[in-house]
């Protein structure tokens, strides 16, 4: 009985002109519509995505600012510590609102090591907050900060940005405010000239952006991060007191 | 499920079935369609969340992050609107075993990530880490998806419009036992 009106319905369907046939759209047909759209979509995106950080790393000058020895490696605030005291490296965002809190809250305890060349202090100033953000401040603050370490005053343009970020995390920093934190911290007259065309020039960009790109690669994937020799400092219960025990304990 | 049960409870009903497979569907799709489109306009902060997993080489989990976002909106749109719902859930089921195997991986390795699933990801304070929550979830999602797989057909499917003939014969043939009609 199933097969006779299996038969019967092959047959009318024989008889039938094709595109009467089925009532609906055809599904290989959609589907491959569909598929296909998926597949250059994504594509695109892998494309667009690679082109953009491609644009973004190669964009500005490739020069090293002062203190840095190589792409990707931090700024070194005190290359005279001697070999025997650990390295302390701090990576930051100059958007992060919980980096502002931590240099507020510890900032002038971590410089005293570095003054005292308790610690070889290395900073690493990232910049991936721009993308969650939607703008390019801190890329730019990382670019004005290289360009201040050019005149030996990263120390304290990296203590004045964080001083002078915005309540309202994304409000990010204009060129002006950039500027204001160069002549807070003493760079003036012909060195703010000096700064100025580093900082429009963007001659240090394309080390900024190795710095970021470096970080990922050596796991920091947050800010502010803390790595004592090479090994993270966990920020649960930090205090200057604990990483002063720690400093002690790692210098040799 | 057994046929005595099938044959008792309301699930039996073909037409429970549709609109459980109908809120699977939607869950489901949503869900993926919501955390595509969180991604989609950020695709380096897409790519950062897959690289702080650590699993991938740098530049693989680059092009993961990139191409994620917008799969995911695909997936969800076909859910949403139920197109193609079997395809779709397997799909969507697939990344959600990978999602509780890289989550769980995270765990084990004693990293502190956000998942990175709705926008964000990269390393927190490992007291904000919600890795149990974050696997809860994906298993109910995973669940979803397996339902919609085994089960495709769901009320109000933008397939059952665009393609009746398909589901005129899905009517007949499978499973009859199932499709039996309440007493």
């Amino acid at each position: 009985m199933t097969s006779s009106s299996a038969s019967r319905k092959a047959k009318i369907q024989a008889a039938t002109p094709k595109s009467q046939q089925r009532k609906g759209a055809n599904p290989v047909v959609v589907a491959t519509v569909v598929v296909v759209v998926i597949v250059a979509a994504v594509v695109t995106a892998v494309i667009l995505g690679s082109r953009d950080k491609e644009a973004a790393t190669t964009a500005g000058g490739s020069s090293l600012p002062k203190g840095a020895s190589a792409m990707g490696t931090g700024i070194v605030v005190n290359p005279g510590a001697p070999a025997n005291v650990p390295t302390l490296d701090l990576y930051e965002d100059f958007q992060c609102p919980i980096c502002a809190e931590f240099e507020h809250r510890f900032g002038e305890g971590i410089t005293a090591l570095a003054e005292k060349n308790q610690v070889k202090l290395v900073f690493h100033t990232l910049s991936f907050l721009d993308d969650n953000l939607r703008n390019d401040s801190s890329n730019r603050a990382a670019n004005a900060a290289a360009c201040a370490a050019d005149q030996g005053k990263f120390l304290e343009y990296h203590t004045a940005t964080f001083g002078g970020q915005p309540l309202k995390e994304g409000a990010g920093f204009t060129d002006a405010a950039l500027k204001s934190f160069a002549e807070k911290v003493g760079i003036t007259g012909a060195g703010l000239t000096t700064w100025q065309q580093c900082y429009d020039g963007r001659a240090h960009n394309q080390y900024v952006e190795s710095v970021q790109t470096q970080s990922e690669k050596d796991g920091v994937h947050g800010t502010p991060t803390l790595k004592l020799n090479g090994k993270d400092v966990s920020l649960n219960g930090f205090t200057n007191e604990s990483l002063d025990a720690a400093v002690k304990a790692a210098t040799k | 499920m057994s046929g005595a049960v099938a044959d008792v409870g309301v699930l039996a009903r073909p037409r429970t079935r549709d609109v459980i497979g109908l809120l699977a569907r939607l869950v489901l799709g949503a869900v993926i369609l919501v955390a595509g489109l969180l991604k989609v306009g950020h695709l380096e902060t897409s790519a950062r969340a897959v690289r702080a997993y650590q699993l991938l080489p740098y530049d693989v989990a680059g092009y993961v992050g990139y191409a994620l976002p917008i799969l995911e909106v695909a997936v969800g749109v076909l859910l949403v609107l139920g197109l193609f719902t079997r395809g779709s859930a397997l799909v969507g089921g697939v990344l959600m075993v990978v999602f509780i195997v890289g989550i769980s991986s995270a765990w084990a390795r004693g990293l502190s990530i956000d998942c990175g699933c709705f926008g964000k990801g990269g390393t927190i304070a490992a007291a904000q880490t919600q890795y149990p929550q974050e696997i809860a979830r994906d298993v109910g999602l995973l669940l979803c998806a397996a339902w919609l797989v085994l089960r495709p057909r769901t009320a109000l499917s933008l397939e059952r419009f665009l393609f009746p003939d398909r589901h005129d014969q899905a009517r007949i043939d499978p499973d009859p036992h199932h499709e039996r009609p309440p007493a």
